[in-house]
């Protein structure tokens, strides 16, 4: 992974790799160059010396013409010896210019040396007279010498004239590419440390704005930083977490919209139970009703029939009216005489018919026509069998939290099985006896209207009777009425 | 924009590179250095062509002559020499080539003592071949091996023949030639004189001149006074021409006087040209510089030794004015 740290570290390398190179370059120019100068210089110190040198022969040796001794002798002779160290030097001096000024030169001081030692021969043996001609010969060389030595020199200037003027033309050539050197360096390391720079902020840079956005709560766009250093994995971990936040919210958002579905299908149901359950009463009653019209016309001709008809005309107009709603207590009971009027019609005295009511109960509201299968089912069960008829009771008495209704008859009773089966609201069973529907149909209604079980329940002793009970809440549950 | 801003950043940057790398190329290839060449280990034969009057066209073409052989013989020569005459520098320059050890000097024979000296001791003494071009030195005096040259006294001959030839056989004549007569000389007189001789009608008359300008203007005019009849002029030193034409110029016109010469002078070929000389003595300087070079290495490889003392002669011719009678 290409981290920060070792891009800044590259940066630098760079940097001081060109300082390096350049250093290196000049360093090892410089040191050409120097070493130029200084065979230049060379060459002209060692012409001058043989200049010296054979002036300092001349002199010696004139020192010891004048008054010879072994001391001045050595040093003629050291001199001399210098000589000849310096003419194999000179030798070396040569080039293609200046071979035969040179050979001559070194000829020259050959001659000097020779003349020299003749001289000296010559003084030695007192021989006075040779010896000072030698002498003034040995002189005139030295100064044949010396303007030999301004001769080469002179060529060594025509020599090398080009040289030198290249060197200064060069010298010139390179201040100029030190400057354009420089030139170059800065921008190139300008460009570089922009580059640099650039790729270390802008995933910075990007990832600042994505946590923007996230804070914002766009967790929608992906984030994406174009590099490959440890910004590069702080963005694709605050991506995953991005991700993962993303999940989670939709997660929660699922759970919530397939709730909110169930909730609203549970209602549905609810209701489409409750119309369900309403819309069997209706057939039931209408035939029950019918059937009683006919058998009290076939009976009494047509004396009764009318208040009869008015009767049922009432209770299907209410059952119609009121069947999606509910209605007070007070209409309920008033529905339920009549149709207890209309059982009196059938029964006469064999229906024995009696009512306790506590009139401030009268207001709570109750599903429509749930009463009325009760009482059916009492007339059927405890009136319709016996000879001799039955009696119901209807009371209703006000409780603390519920208003109590009872229903009792004096029949048969009935097992416990039975009563559990009436109770049972969650299992539909069509059973053949229709009054078995309308009781099971309120069981079922109640619960659903109040959302509570429990509401209702039987008692019942077999030969004794049986006795409905059912707690009306004064306060019906919110949010269960629709 | 920003691709705008790039293409101009790299178009710089280019530019920039290629800048910085022509100069880095100048400055680092054309590496200078110092022409050393290492020293040659076979001896080359070192010759010196002295000559005293390097500035003359005549002598000019001796040391071509004299490279151009050095150049096919393989040997190294150099022309020393001093410039109008001057003697004192030339025997120096004779001398610092001996003290140098030259393998052999090709010099301009110069007729005095001092010369003599340094060629008959001192270049003996070191034994240092020494051969004179062009102007010849007796060689008992000198010990030179040879010379190369023309025969002087020949062409004093073919100068006084072509005297006769158009001045006819009676006349004046007027020799004008060096104080310290030089053996070249000498042998053009002794030339000219020995076919002259023969005709009793002509007269001459030898008068002799210094080197310097004065001495030769007033030289003439001495001449011309002793010998107003003159029908002609014969300079002996062509040195000598110049100034004497000058001089007999003023007095009266140049042309219908006989005027000789030789080719050896400063200005030889431009009096010619001018039509001011009715005649010039022609030798081969160029061929005398390559017959020197050639000798002179013989003798040192010892292909031909010795070398002919009388000398090697090279030819002569005489060259007619245009505007001349003839």
């Amino acid at each position: 992974m290409n981290t920060i740290q070792k891009k800044i570290w590259g940066l630098v390398s760079v940097v001081l790799l060109i300082m390096i190179i350049i250093w290196l370059t000049l360093t090892y120019y410089n040191q050409k160059t120097q070493e130029q100068y200084n065979d230049i210089l060379q060459r002209y110190i060692q012409m001058n010396e043989v200049t010296s040198v054979s002036d300092q022969v001349i002199m010696n040796l004139n020192n010891y013409l004048i008054e010879p001794s072994a001391a001045k002798k050595d040093q003629v002779n050291k001199s001399t010896e210098s000589l000849r160290h310096v003419k194999k030097e000179i030798n070396e001096l040569r080039n293609m210019e200046n071979t035969f000024a040179l050979t001559n030169y070194m000829n020259l001081i050959d001659s000097l040396i020779e003349t020299t030692e003749r001289t000296m021969a010559f003084r030695d043996q007192e021989e006075t007279e040779s010896s000072a001609s030698e002498f003034t010969e040995a002189s005139r060389i030295s100064k044949y010498i010396s303007e030999l030595t301004l001769t080469i020199l002179d060529n060594e200037l025509k020599t090398y004239d080009h040289f030198y003027r290249d060197i200064i033309i060069q010298s010139k050539e390179l201040k100029k590419l030190g400057i354009w050197l420089l030139l170059l360096i800065t921008v190139v390391l300008l460009f570089i440390t922009y580059w640099v720079s650039l790729s270390i902020t802008r995933p910075v840079h990007q990832l600042t704005k994505a946590a923007n956005e996230l804070s914002n709560g766009r967790f929608d766009q992906s984030i994406t930083v174009e590099s490959n250093d440890e910004i590069a994995f702080l963005a694709k971990t605050f991506n995953a977490m991005r991700i993962n936040i993303n999940r989670l919210i939709s997660e929660i958002q699922q759970k919530a919209d397939l709730e909110h579905e169930l909730q609203e299908n549970k209602l549905l149901l609810k209701e489409s139970q409750l119309r369900n359950l309403q819309s069997q009463i209706n057939p039931h009653f209408l035939f029950n009703t019918l059937n009683i019209l006919s058998k009290k016309a076939y009976l009494d001709g047509a004396e009764e029939t009318s208040d009869l008809i008015v009767s049922v005309a009432e209770l299907l107009r209410y059952n119609l009216k009121r069947l999606d709603h509910p209605v007070t207590l007070s209409e309920e009971v008033i529905v339920l005489k009549q149709y207890m009027d209309i059982q009196k019609a059938r029964f006469t005295d064999r229906l024995r018919f009696n009512v306790e009511i506590d009139p401030t109960c009268l207001d709570v509201l109750i599903p429509g026509l749930s009463l009325q299968p009760i009482i059916e089912n009492a007339v059927i069960h405890a009136v319709e069998p016996e000879e001799d008829g039955g009696t119901i009771w209807f009371r209703i008495h006000p409780g603390k939290d519920f208003v109590f209704i009872e229903i009792k008859d004096d029949g048969k009773g009935m097992p416990l099985e039975k009563i559990n089966r009436l109770l049972e609201s969650d299992r539909i069973e069509i059973e053949k006896h229709s009054s078995g529907i309308g009781f099971r149909n309120v069981v079922k209604r109640l619960q659903l209207f109040y959302g509570k079980k429990n509401l209702i329940s039987i008692e019942s002793e077999e030969g004794k009777g049986t006795s409905v009970h059912l707690k009306i809440p004064y306060k019906q549950e919110e949010g269960n009425h629709d | 924009m920003r691709k705008k801003v790039i293409i101009i950043f790299a178009v710089f940057f280019i530019i920039l590179v290629y800048v910085t790398f022509t100069s880095a190329l100048k400055v680092f290839q054309s590496g200078i250095e110092i022409p050393v060449i290492p020293a040659e280990d076979k001896e080359e034969i070192r010759l010196v062509l002295i000559t005293q009057e390097l500035d003359t066209p005549f002598w000019r073409k001796v040391s071509k002559g004299a490279e151009a052989q050095a150049l096919k013989e393989k040997v190294s020569l150099e022309v020393w020499g001093s410039y109008g005459n001057n003697k004192e520098d030339f025997l120096k320059k004779l001398d610092v080539a001996i003290h140098s050890k030259v393998d052999g000097i090709i010099v301009q024979g110069l007729d005095t003592e001092s010369f003599k000296e340094l060629s008959k001791v001192k270049a003996a003494s070191y034994g240092i071949p020494i051969i004179t071009v062009a102007n010849d030195v007796p060689m008992e005096e000198s010990l030179r091996k040879t010379y190369i040259g023309s025969d002087q006294f020949e062409a004093g001959k073919v100068v006084a023949e072509e005297l006769l030839d158009q001045m006819g056989v009676a006349g004046q004549v007027i020799i004008l030639g060096d104080q310290e007569k030089e053996y070249y000389q000498e042998r053009r007189l002794e030339g000219i004189q020995s076919v002259l001789k023969g005709y009793p009608e002509i007269s001459l008359l030898y008068g002799s001149t210094g080197d310097e300008k004065e001495q030769i203007i007033s030289t003439t005019q001495q001449l011309m006074n002793q010998l107003p009849e003159v029908d002609a002029f014969i300079a002996v030193n062509a040195n000598h021409a110049g100034l004497m034409i000058q001089e007999i110029g003023r007095r009266s016109q140049v042309e219908p006087y006989h005027i000789y010469t030789f080719d050896d002078g400063s200005e030889s070929d431009s009096l010619l040209a001018e039509g001011k000389l009715d005649g010039l003595l022609e030798q081969s300087p160029f061929r005398m510089g390559e017959e020197s070079v050639r000798r002179v290495t013989q003798w040192i490889s010892g292909e031909t030794v010795p070398l002919d003392m009388q000398g090697y002669l090279t030819g002569i011719r005489m060259i007619e004015s245009a505007g001349s009678m003839k």
